[in-house]
């Protein structure tokens, strides 16, 4: 990068301009509504604070020409043109509002709400004096974090990181302390944390890790009686199972509704990770078997089946089937759709592939809204009435039996997901995915094992799309946009191509956080977009990576192997 | 041993017979019913040629890109889209003070210009940020990056100007129809071809006979051999994508043109449909982006009443997508070199 101004200064403008796009995007002033510790911090001030300290931490980092900057000044300069640049911003906007020419009237988030949180409630003149000596105290702060041991740093980050985790799962929290009769108003206060509460998170997590640091987890566990080298792991799966079978008796049907959400995308996930992570074939039509799998539970169990539109032309061997029986019936017609979509186009190389089963996607939601096939599907209204999955005794349409049964489910894909990636199968995807010429040469029919993770991908999408339509009990277009496809791609990719614990991470981290932190719905799919180009850019191996996937993806990795004709040329004709 | 039974090529030949007694069909019944005149027809095709040319012109952007990097640009509906959407504000401030209708012709300059800009900038920042970093990375990294790249403008654009849908402001002198050879079309329709027009012969030019067309001929042929003739690779990329930038500004002041109406998720179907125009000429070739448009705009004017109203489907027009999208299909199906480039094996 070229620039007049010293690196500090340019990443402090970085760290400006990050505000300034949050705030332009609406984020702060939506943020604003959260609180961190309740009647102290906001979430969107907690943001900015953050946003100094690790611009004043980059800052300090030695530049990759190897110019290492005096870490405390530098952080504190980069601070410091961070904040002043959104204490102008501030200033110049309401200036320009004052002139006349509104800046509101284009950009609908630059407005005196969110410019008065930037501002901390004053006037717009002291926003600079203000956002300044805010940045510099951060970007000190941060300065000096990368100057401290690596040890005492992993303190801070883990403090830090804490605090956010509860403070934002506050609502969460307190609901599950409420249901095992655990008094919790001491430590949260409505949405976000007490004082009290805010230090006894910080100094716990600090605490423990303290502690896991001198003897570490294992040797905890082992200590208990009873539990061996052995069974460690037999043990904590044991408990998890346990309690994950007990959860919903103690939060409420809201937050069962949320796991249940969860659960329906490690589903989803589950089944696309065949395709896309085991057999490398990028599907952005996932949705297409979602939607198969709910309209055909629709069909085959809806009482509404017949009355739609006011016509009976539906077929009478439909309808008022029992879900158990509609079921692997549904997984079939799901198993058929995916031969039948993929074996045209499974020659195809990877990027048309994607558009390819994109265009499947939107063709069959046209197919699914159109008046031609309304007498069957419904249209734009799609199918109602479809009824709620039987479960023993509990009451219909109680969302702990979804829980339990797409439970049940994510355990039995999870487990078909384990046994098939180290099967001959799924060697042979492996095999295909890192060259399919040779793959081929090696005596792998590379379209029958595509075919098959096709099939597979559909059978567990369209079990999704099944307890999905059971779950809300309608099936209509609405609900499967392309949109479904990018978030169980986000999913998959979040967590690691190939990586089947990096589905279950990715779906409570991508569904189960912005159903509970509301205030983020709105900017669901913004931050999605953001997290796939970060992971793409950062980690493309995912947060728990598939130690063979990372290989692969780290091989021919410009930034691990730089091309030393490309960067030559590059310096020579300048 | 036996020989396998060629389950693929089955599959092949009996969708497409299927395909041509559809469209045969369809196309017989519908002339029989003779519910539409000449008339209707000729204004369905010039709708499909004023469309298509929009088409073409983002496909430009796609397969500029394309044959330099070989990467699908997914997010270039969105580089689009962000030209337009900032250029309404200008048009909404200019029909505010009356001088959109009082100075069309500057006022459309203006336009043009600031929606260029802003597409430009827009994919110089996206090929900075998103892609040069992951060159040489396996194909389906770009790729992700894309689609995510695609959904963080999209939402971006929401957050500064809001999710409602915007009306353009309409330029007088553009309403209503002029006689052509005796059928009435669209004077929208006429500048938008006409501005097509333009905007693919510049860019014809460009690449034939500048230096930095044949620079970006160079590094789609080979980039290494390029960068040894002293030809800068990065800035030569970075060109590539501030011209499909531009291209897809303007593209969108004429989409405007036909379509009067903004918002941010605009960019999806043009982008998605001009993709589509690319690979339908053959991705890679500047004058099968051209053609692949105008086909493509033709078919999904005329297409879905001409081969659907015969079978009495209703509101043929619904299924419009289920036609763009399956020539994309069948086009990769059948010939993934597109209409005119050449089937490559290695490529498709």
């Amino acid at each position: 990068m070229m620039s007049r101004f010293p690196r500090s200064v340019n990443v402090g403008l970085l760290g400006g301009f990050v505000i300034i796009y949050l705030t332009a995007v609406g984020m702060i002033e939506a943020f604003y509504d959260r609180p961190i510790i309740t009647g102290y911090l906001q979430f969107s001030v907690a943001l900015m604070i953050l946003n100094y300290l690790f611009t004043g931490y980059m800052a300090a980092k030695p530049s990759k020409d190897g110019a290492a900057p005096k870490p405390i000044s530098a952080g504190m300069i980069a601070g410091l043109t961070a904040g002043a640049l959104v204490g102008f911003f501030v200033l110049g906007m309401t200036v320009l509002a004052e002139l006349g020419y509104n800046p509101r009237d284009m950009f609908v988030s630059i407005n005196p709400a969110s410019l008065d949180i930037l501002s901390f409630g004053q006037t717009a003149a002291l926003a600079v004096p203000i956002q300044a000596l805010l940045g510099a105290v951060m970007g000190l702060a941060g300065g000096y974090l990368f100057q401290t041991a690596k040890e005492a740093r992993s303190y801070v980050l883990v403090g830090l990181a804490t605090l956010m985790i509860a403070a934002l799962g506050a609502p969460l929290f307190a609901v599950m302390m409420d249901g095992l009769n655990i008094p919790s108003r001491w430590l949260f206060d409505r949405d976000g944390l007490t004082i009290a509460g805010a230090i006894v998170v910080v100094a716990g997590s600090v605490g423990i890790k303290w502690y896991f640091n001198r003897i570490s987890f294992a040797e905890t566990v082992a200590k208990v009686p009873g539990v061996t080298k052995k069974n460690t792991n037999l043990v904590l799966w044991a408990i998890t199972g346990v309690v994950l079978l007990m959860l919903p008796w103690v939060v409420n049907t809201f937050i069962s509704d949320v796991l249940g959400t969860v659960g329906l995308y490690i589903l989803l996930g589950l089944g696309l990770n065949i395709v896309v992570g085991y057999a490398g074939l990028l599907d952005l039509g996932y949705v297409a078997f979602f939607a198969v799998g709910a309209y055909s539970i629709a069909v085959l169990t809806a009482r509404s089946s017949f009355l739609v539109g006011g016509s009976v032309t539906a077929p009478a061997a439909t309808g008022f089937m029992n879900f158990w029986v509609a079921l692997p019936l549904t997984v079939v017609i799901a198993a058929i759709v995916g031969v039948l979509i993929g074996a045209p186009v499974l020659r195809l190389r990877g990027d048309y592939l994607a558009i390819v089963t994109l265009g499947f996607g939107e063709i069959i939601r046209t197919l699914v809204l159109s008046d031609w096939l309304k007498p069957y599907l419904g249209g734009p209204q799609g199918l109602t009435e479809v009824p709620s999955v039987p479960l023993g005794p509990l009451p219909a349409r109680d969302p702990r039996i979804l829980y339990y049964v797409i439970f049940a489910f994510v355990v039995l894909s999870y487990f078909v997901a384990i046994r098939l990636k180290n099967s001959r199968v799924g060697r042979a995807w492996a095999a295909m995915r890192e060259d399919e010429d040779v793959a081929e040469g090696m005596g792998i029919s590379v379209i029958k094992y595509k075919i098959l993770a096709f099939v597979m991908g559909a059978a567990v999408g369209s079990l999704g799309g099944a307890f999905f339509a059971a779950k809300l009990s309608v099936a209509n277009p609405g609900s499967f946009t392309l949109l479904v496809s990018i978030n169980v791609l986000a999913v998959v990719v979040l967590g690691g191509m190939g990586s089947i614990p990096g589905v279950v991470v990715g779906s409570l981290v991508l569904v189960g956080l912005p159903e509970l932190l509301r205030e983020f719905g709105e900017f669901r799919l913004h931050i999605y977009g953001g997290i796939l180009v970060a992971i793409m850019l950062l980690k493309p191996e995912g947060l728990i990576p598939d130690a063979r996937r990372a290989r692969e993806l780290h091989r021919d990795n410009p930034e691990k192997l730089p091309d030393p004709i490309l960067a030559e040329a590059g310096g020579l004709s300048e | 041993m036996i020989e396998r039974l060629p389950v693929r090529r089955i599959i092949l030949i009996v969708l497409s017979l299927l395909i041509a007694y559809g469209v045969i069909a369809g196309t017989v019944a519908t002339l029989q019913t003779g519910r539409f005149s000449t008339a209707d027809w000729v204004s369905l095709f010039t709708a499909g040629v004023a469309r298509g040319s929009v088409y073409a012109i983002i496909a430009l952007g796609y397969t500029l890109v394309y044959g330099i990097l070989f990467i699908i640009n997914f997010a270039h509906g969105e580089v689009f889209m962000a030209g337009t959407f900032t250029a309404f504000f200008i048009a909404q401030a200019l029909a505010g003070q009356g001088i959109l209708n009082e100075y069309p012709i500057p006022s459309l300059v203006l336009l043009f210009v600031v929606s260029s800009v802003v597409s430009m900038a827009v994919a110089v920042i996206l090929e900075r940020v998103a892609y040069r970093p992951l060159r040489g990375a396996p194909r389906l990294v770009p790729l992700i990056t894309a689609i995510g790249a695609a959904l963080f403008l999209q939402y971006t654009f929401r957050g500064f100007y809001g999710a409602q849908v915007r009306a353009y402001p309409n330029i007088d002198i553009l309403q209503g129809n002029v006689t052509i050879a005796g059928f009435s079309v669209q004077k929208a329709q006429v500048l938008v071809t006409i501005g097509a027009i333009i905007l693919w012969f510049s860019l014809y030019m460009v690449i034939e006979r500048t230096k930095l067309g044949r620079a970006m001929r160079a590094v789609g042929e080979d980039r290494e051999i390029a960068a040894l003739m002293g030809i800068n690779v990065d800035r030569t990329i970075v060109s590539t994508f501030a011209i499909g930038g531009v291209l897809a500004g303007a593209a969108g002041i004429l989409f405007v043109q036909l379509f009067n109406s903004v918002f941010f998720f605009m960019g999806f179907f043009p982008g998605i449909k001009a993709f589509t125009a690319a690979v339908l000429g053959g991705i890679g070739s500047i004058s099968g982006a051209a053609v692949g448009g105008l086909v493509l705009g033709i078919l999904e004017a005329v297409g879905p009443i001409l081969f659907l109203t015969g079978f009495g489907i209703p509101s043929p027009n619904q299924l419009q997508p289920i036609i763009s999208f399956g020539i994309l299909v069948l086009v990769l199906i059948f010939r993934p070199g597109g209409l005119f480039g050449v089937p490559d094996e290695e490529r498709a």
